[in-house]
């Protein structure tokens, strides 16, 4: 797999692979290698961000300056030996260096190629500089996300988008090396960002169009179901409650010792919680926050109320499901010592995924793939590197 | 013909990738259900098993239909054969396992422990058929101290994290975006851990689970929140709508017209952009605001500039002159501006699907993501509980229209 793309959108799509096993050669400029080595928090190497050590994990670092004839050569020379390439140029950025679909295509019929733009490889705002910032607002996320009336904000990491449309590029890559196997050929994935993250906005298209109801932003509830929202316990700390069915506010009322509250005169049928939904809040609020976080979840927890603590990432670090499912991975490498990163999603019982390796140095693999894969000799590669192609 | 008139609609249909794969969904509401619909998109036979009495939790979640069941369903349940059956009756379990001996991917999402309580874990299964992939969702997966335990979207969003960087700087932790993004991130990660497991079967023979947990698929999209936690004890806030921790100017500002655009300067070279925008370069210059460490130390300064000078214009205004400089700029759409959108109108986001039963039609988000030489599709909308029932019961386990009649009259189906 060949991954020319910068920081997440798409590149995200190579990490999976990587994880389960396929070879992810990361392929940089020369000189400045992909911005996300020097975007966000530093590490003690300083060639890596912290973003880079943990998300360009298990690759090949190769430098090759597409912006050069030679260059060229090289890569599509690196294509031929490829069954992946994932790129997420602005649109109209690979065809300029005469790498389109169709000269990769052509150097490689096999290949599957995942493209992931802002805004996909068509259209009229296909030329746009599309960060997951912009195309996520763009695609409705961020119109939805904060109180009514209020400052939209974000929702909750700024790269969702570029980790959306990473899953949606590595959906399409797996389904298309299916066919590729099938029958030799080779196609293209064109995922935009935006169009990653209106698909995963459940009903709001079809109640638009059938209704003409705008979705406005709902704070921490949800117009579907009540109680169901973050909620303030007597420590400071918060929790989230979601009683979605009746049956899960039945549970809420046994645990905050109101068992009334859910007979069908009162609020038993979620369309009368909907309509007093303020009265209903009110009760939870005032009970959450007449007990400390740990007495609260113990008291649902009993009930079997989905109830669960708005962790912070110290939180996190403390959890013991967490612990117990290993969702944090230690790596050491040189001088970065213990370095707790995410570990592998999804969990395959038979042939899980893992981490091998933090995010390379610049070219830590140049020489290597150059000998060995592009059979170049070493006089070739000092040439090469001479004058920076490499 | 009408290639002719449509020379981009090819008279064959491009062959479906995922032709010959057999999925059968029996879980609930949106997470493992999703990954089936993926899979459907691009081909797969997807049968939704339900419980003959009601059905799909999701056929009653949210805004209802015309046609009595709600919009997601319509919408979620897009190229799924409905089959009612039991799972809880002997005979509904010995149906099942039938179907499972021809079936290569099975989705649920039961509570741990259901399945096997049914005599239908994955021992059992395996048993039936060694070559079986199967998604197991749950809330917390199926290990661990937590893994009994009830577990939403919601709950996922703020157990993996998400939620409690959400809102305002101190203020109440909010939704983020929407409700169910966790579910459809598992229902993603499902797809890929199915299709990895589907790669490995075809080479070997051998199936297995995939164990996806809501709150993990949350947790692995938080960039570098726990590495800088482990490495300098960082613990992240929330960011209210500008994240200014990196980056400056970068979130969310008000136009005149009352609407919002979100403005991101990720580097140097964009914000002089911005700044060439705004029709005042000079703040771009490396005495005032031209190098990003400055603009972070004052961004309150910053972005009250750029606040003003959105406040100043209409949307549109504030998005033509950041366009005409490059800026990465674009509006918070609301639904409604997602429907009169150019842009999604060219990339044919949104499709009008018929009901073959009430011939009306509706809108849904079409197929994501984009395959040049095998595209997926929407070949009908989400049916109605137990229209297939029938003929998958005589196609595929041989039943005849005797005994259908039996366990229908004994409610099994």
């Amino acid at each position: 797999m060949v991954d020319v793309g910068n920081f997440l959108a798409g590149p995200y799509a190579a990490s999976i692979l990587g994880e389960f096993g396929a070879e992810v050669i990361k392929v940089e400029h020369p000189i400045a290698g992909d911005p996300m080595r020097h975007f966000g928090t530093k590490s003690p190497r300083e060639d890596a961000s912290l973003s880079w050590l943990s998300e360009a994990r298990n690759r090949k670092s190769v430098t090759i300056d597409l912006r050069q004839a030679e260059g060229v050569m090289l890569f599509k020379r690196l294509l031929q030996k490829s069954d992946v390439l994932v790129e997420n140029f602005r649109p109209g950025t690979m065809e300029e260096w005469g790498l389109g679909w169709a000269e990769v295509h052509a150097a490689n019929p096999r290949i599957v190629m995942l493209r992931v733009s802002g805004y996909g490889q068509t259209g009229p705002y296909r030329r746009r500089s599309g960060f997951a910032h912009i195309a996520q607002a763009f695609g409705g996320l961020n119109y939805l996300s904060g109180f009514p009336g209020e400052s939209p904000v974000l929702p909750g990491t700024v790269p969702l988008g570029d980790y959306i449309s990473s899953l949606f590029g590595a959906i399409g890559v797996l389904i298309a090396l299916r066919h590729q196997e099938a029958t030799g050929r080779g196609q293209m994935i064109d995922v935009g960002i935006y169009e990653a993250v209106f698909r995963v906005l459940e009903e709001i298209a079809p109640a638009y169009g059938t209704t003409g109801k705008i979705r406005e932003r709902e704070g921490s509830g949800s117009f579907v179901a009540v109680p169901h929202g973050h909620f303030r316990t007597g420590d400071g700390k918060w929790i989230a409650i979601a009683c979605t069915t009746d049956k899960m506010f039945e549970r809420l009322s046994v645990a905050m010792g109101q068992p009334h509250l859910s007979s069908s005169e009162v609020w038993g049928d979620q369309r009368k919680r909907l309509a007093d939904r303020d009265k209903v809040n009110k009760i939870v609020i005032e009970w959450v926050a007449s007990l400390t976080r740990e007495e609260v979840l113990d008291k649902c927890l009993r009930e079997e109320v989905p109830v669960g603590k708005v962790n912070s990432i110290a939180d996190i670090f403390e959890d013991e499901q967490f612990a117990a499912r290993e969702n944090l991975v230690r790596m050491s490498d040189g001088p970065i010592e213990d370095l707790a990163i995410p570990g592998v999603v999804p969990r395959l019982s038979k042939t899980p995924g893992r981490v091998t390796s933090l995010g390379p140095t610049l070219g830590d693999s140049t020489e290597q793939v150059m000998r060995e894969l592009l059979g170049l000799a070493a006089s070739e590669i000092a040439k090469y590197r001479e004058q920076r192609v490499i | 013909m009408s290639t002719l008139l449509h020379p981009d609609v090819p008279i064959v249909p491009p062959p479906l990738p995922l032709e010959g794969i057999r999925v059968v969904d029996i879980a609930t509401i949106i997470a493992a259900p999703f990954c089936a619909t993926v899979l459907g998109e691009f081909g797969a036979d997807v049968l939704k098993i339900e419980h003959p009495l009601g059905g799909d939790g999701l056929r009653r979640f949210g805004t209802p239909s015309q046609r009595g069941d709600t919009l997601t369903w319509v919408s979620e349940a897009r190229n799924k054969r409905s089959v009612t059956l039991d799972l809880r009756h002997p005979e509904g379990q010995e149906l099942f396992l039938e179907l499972i001996k021809q079936t290569d991917v099975l989705c649920e999402n039961f509570r741990t422990g259901t399945m096997e309580k049914w005599g239908l874990g994955w021992d059992r299964l395996k048993e039936v058929n060694p070559k079986l992939v199967m998604l197991r969702v749950t809330g917390y997966g199926q290990t661990g101290p937590y893994k009994n335990r009830p577990g939403f979207a919601r709950v996922a969003h703020a157990v993996g994290g998400i939620a409690y960087l959400a809102g305002m700087p101190k203020g109440t932790p909010v939704t983020p975006g929407s409700t169910t993004l966790g579910d459809y991130m598992t229902g993603l990660y499902g797809a890929i851990g199915v299709l990895l497991a589907l790669r490995h079967r075809d080479r070997t023979g051998e199936g297995q689970y995939v164990d996806a947990a809501l709150y993990e698929s949350v947790f692995r999209c938080t960039d570098e929140l726990a590495p800088a936690y482990s490495m300098y004890g960082t613990v992240r806030e929330r960011m209210g709508s500008s994240h200014n921790d990196y980056a400056c100017p970068h979130g969310h500002f008000a136009t005149k017209d009352g609407k919002w655009v979100a403005i991101s300067c990720a580097t140097d070279h964009l914000f002089e952009r911005l700044a060439n925008a705004m029709g005042r370069p000079e703040l771009a210059s490396s005495s005032t605001y031209g190098e990003q460490l400055t603009r972070l130390e004052n961004a309150g300064q910053v972005n009250e500039i750029v606040r003003d000078w959105c406040g100043s214009l209409t949307r549109e205004e504030v998005l033509e002159r950041c366009y005409s400089t490059h800026t990465p700029a674009g509006p918070l759409n609301n639904i409604a501006d997602i429907f009169s959108d150019r842009q999604f109108h060219a990339r044919r986001n949104l499709v009008a699907i018929d009901d073959h039963r009430t011939g009306e039609s509706m809108i849904l988000p079409s197929v994501v993501p984009r395959l040049s030489e095998t595209p997926g599709s929407i070949r009908q909308l989400g049916p109605t509980l137990g229209e297939h029932t029938d003929e998958v019961l005589r196609d595929l386990l041989g039943l005849d229209d005797e005994r259908i009649a039996d366990l229908r009259k004994r409610e099994v189906i």
